[in-house]
């Protein structure tokens, strides 16, 4: 059972200021406590618990980025209602930071608590962007999410909102060659996780409608393999087609109207189209082989596909509507898993390197530039974070347990994503709203 | 009457005992019905031991049948013509080091090769149907070629 978030009151969005900090370099935020007007009440829902625990959130959030340092909370760093609006600088100045992210939580007579924040520029002694929620008691970790995507947009010009996204996996558990998999979601700080599907059949390949209110996977009950929708809004689900034939590797239009997926027809595998509500599937390929894993460019002009039509997998992109299919990479071994960053910039995928296993890497949506960001061996299955500067993916340890990592593209180590389960077939919502 | 006379048949190929079949006595009281092969444990028991193995494999990404591969497909269409009555699923597998759409399709084709192989052989069509676990239910665990190589496979499965 998952419910579907329900909106945040909006009270005032500034727009947010041009980006002050080169992409690649890291800046320290400082990360004072949220205050509130009034200390008098100290009760585990009292304004000041949730200033407490949301400040905690809000540096967690950005301690998770590869660009940004958060410096607190700490109690010490206790600042007054007025100075939300007005700080002195020069003390965050000498903390060296270069942001400063301050803010308040208020209760208010409906019993919904406002929650505001601030983000500066230190030096400049300026107003980089602000923003504040009126919200039930248990959301407040949403605003929170919002506040550390103010912090981050003001600091690297990322789009907004980019804490308060989900992930979903297969959650895996019981011995490697019989394991129960269950579609898992959580929120991308690892909260709020549920199961999708109850594990009494095999399941793969979550992958999320972008604003996270949808989710086709593929499922072999009834026997052969085929992706099934589920809603929840209404927590129905059905087939995405009605064949008796395998479906599989779907993948969303970034407009959530469209579904790009695999369909197997004797030994070929070809790449179709059709809308995310049913219908006619429409196919896109026809070279005889395996042409799998597609993925929309952002301005779903386009899509970028696996095929061995060469003989060994290789990444292609054609238009969206079949025309025009062109091979993009060339390095040696194969090439598998692409998918397009929601800027549009880059194609992350799966490279296998003969005698030094899998490794995720990315290259430019012409082929160029590409990189590879992991180490491997067990490396696979990469999605974007919806900054487009990060990716999340699926590393065998040397047990062959699969567990979740993520790495930003600008370099350094991977990182685990903890879940409470071994974790595999990684997704990352888009921005909810 | 057709099923009565593919179970003596069957009694008279395998001669393995096995239980009653209900109403069967009705229409044929005398003799006494040999015992017959018609649980479908005993009949892949009786598969197993004419065809060798229910297994063949594959090398690296391919779904080439290697002259092993022919040798045992070659037993088991001739018990699969033997048997029309049983229903049997091809199911294809990829190893662990691919990556996971791929290896959906490539268990595909592998067991679509193993089918147009068993009808080319004169298997009915009708008789066989084809399903790929890709790279879920690893035969063998580890990462080392061995352990690979015993994973690139399809299984016949008799159904009933």
């Amino acid at each position: 059972m998952i419910a579907r978030f329900t909106s945040l009151g909006l009270l005032s969005l500034a727009l947010v200021a041009a980006p002050a900090a080169a992409q690649g370099s890291v800046a320290v935020v400082a990360v004072p406590p949220l205050t509130t007007p009034d200390n008098s009440s100290r009760g585990a829902d009292s304004p000041a618990a949730i200033a407490w625990q949301a400040s905690q959130l809000i540096a967690s959030d950005l301690r998770s980025t590869s660009e940004l340092v958060p410096v607190g909370p700490n109690q010490k760093d206790y600042y007054s209602y007025p100075e939300v609006t007005a700080p002195t600088f020069s003390r965050w100045r000498a903390q060296g930071a270069k942001y400063l992210l301050t803010g308040f939580v208020r209760s208010n007579p409906d019993g919904r608590f406002t929650v505001g924040c601030y983000v500066y520029d230190v030096a400049k002694g300026r107003e980089l962007g602000r923003i504040g929620f009126a919200v039930a008691g248990g959301e407040w970790r949403r605003a929170a999410h919002k506040c550390s995507g103010l912090a981050y947009t003001a600091a690297t010009g990322a789009p907004a909102g980019l804490f308060d996204t989900r992930i979903a996996y297969v959650a895996e558990t019981g011995p490697l060659n019989a394991r129960v998999k269950r579609i898992a979601v959580m929120d991308s700080d690892g909260t709020n996780q549920s199961f999708v599907t109850v594990g009494d059949t095999i399941v793969l390949m979550p992958r999320m409608a972008p604003k996270a209110d949808a989710l086709a996977y593929v499922s072999f009950v009834g026997g052969q393999p085929h992706i099934r929708i589920i809603d929840f809004d209404t927590n129905q689900q059905r087939p995405l087609v009605p064949t008796s034939g395998m479906t599989f590797a779907p993948r969303y239009s970034p407009d959530g109207r469209k579904i790009v997926f695999s369909m197997q027809q004797g030994p070929n595998t070809d790449v179709y189209v059709v809308n995310s509500g049913g219908g006619l599937p429409q196919r896109l390929t026809a070279s005889p082989g395996i042409d799998t894993s597609p993925s929309f460019s952002p301005d779903a002009g386009q899509i970028v596909f696996e095929s061995d039509r060469s003989g060994a997998q290789q990444l292609y992109v054609m238009n969206s509507d079949g025309t025009g299919q062109r091979r993009i990479s060339f390095g040696g071994g194969w090439y598998a898993d692409p998918v397009w960053s929601p800027d549009g910039a880059w194609i992350a995928f799966t490279r296998r390197i003969p005698g030094a296993g899998t490794r995720i890497g990315v290259m430019k949506a012409d082929g160029t530039g590409e990189q590879l960001l992991t180490a491997g061996p067990g490396d696979e299955a990469p999605d974007w974070a919806p900054s487009s500067r990060e990716l999340i993916f699926q590393r065998a340890g040397l047990d062959g347990r699969p567990a979740l990592f993520r790495v930003a593209i600008s370099g350094g180590e991977a990182r685990r994503v903890v879940t409470p389960q071994d974790g595999s077939d990684p997704d990352w919502s888009g921005v909810i709203d | 009457m057709r099923r009565v006379i593919l179970f003596a048949a069957m009694a008279l190929l395998a001669g393995a005992a096995t239980a009653q079949l209900p109403g069967l006595r009705k229409r044929d009281p005398t003799p006494p019905p040999a015992p017959l092969l018609v649980g479908i444990d005993a009949l892949r028991a009786d598969f197993l031991a004419k065809t060798g193995s229910d297994i063949v494999y594959f090398g690296g990404d391919a779904s080439v049948l290697t002259p092993q591969a022919q040798a045992t497909l070659q037993a088991q269409a001739a018990w699969l013509r033997q048997h029309p009555e049983v229903a049997v699923r091809i199911e294809g597998y990829a190893d662990l080091s691919d990556t996971r759409d791929h290896a959906l399709a490539v268990g595909a084709r592998r067991a679509e090769e193993v089918r147009s192989y068993l009808v080319l052989l004169g298997v009915p069509a009708a008789q066989l149907t084809t399903l790929s676990w890709g790279k879920e239910k690893v035969a063998v665990l580890g990462s080392v070629p061995a352990a690979l190589a015993l994973n690139r496979r399809t299984v016949t499965v008799l159904v009933r």
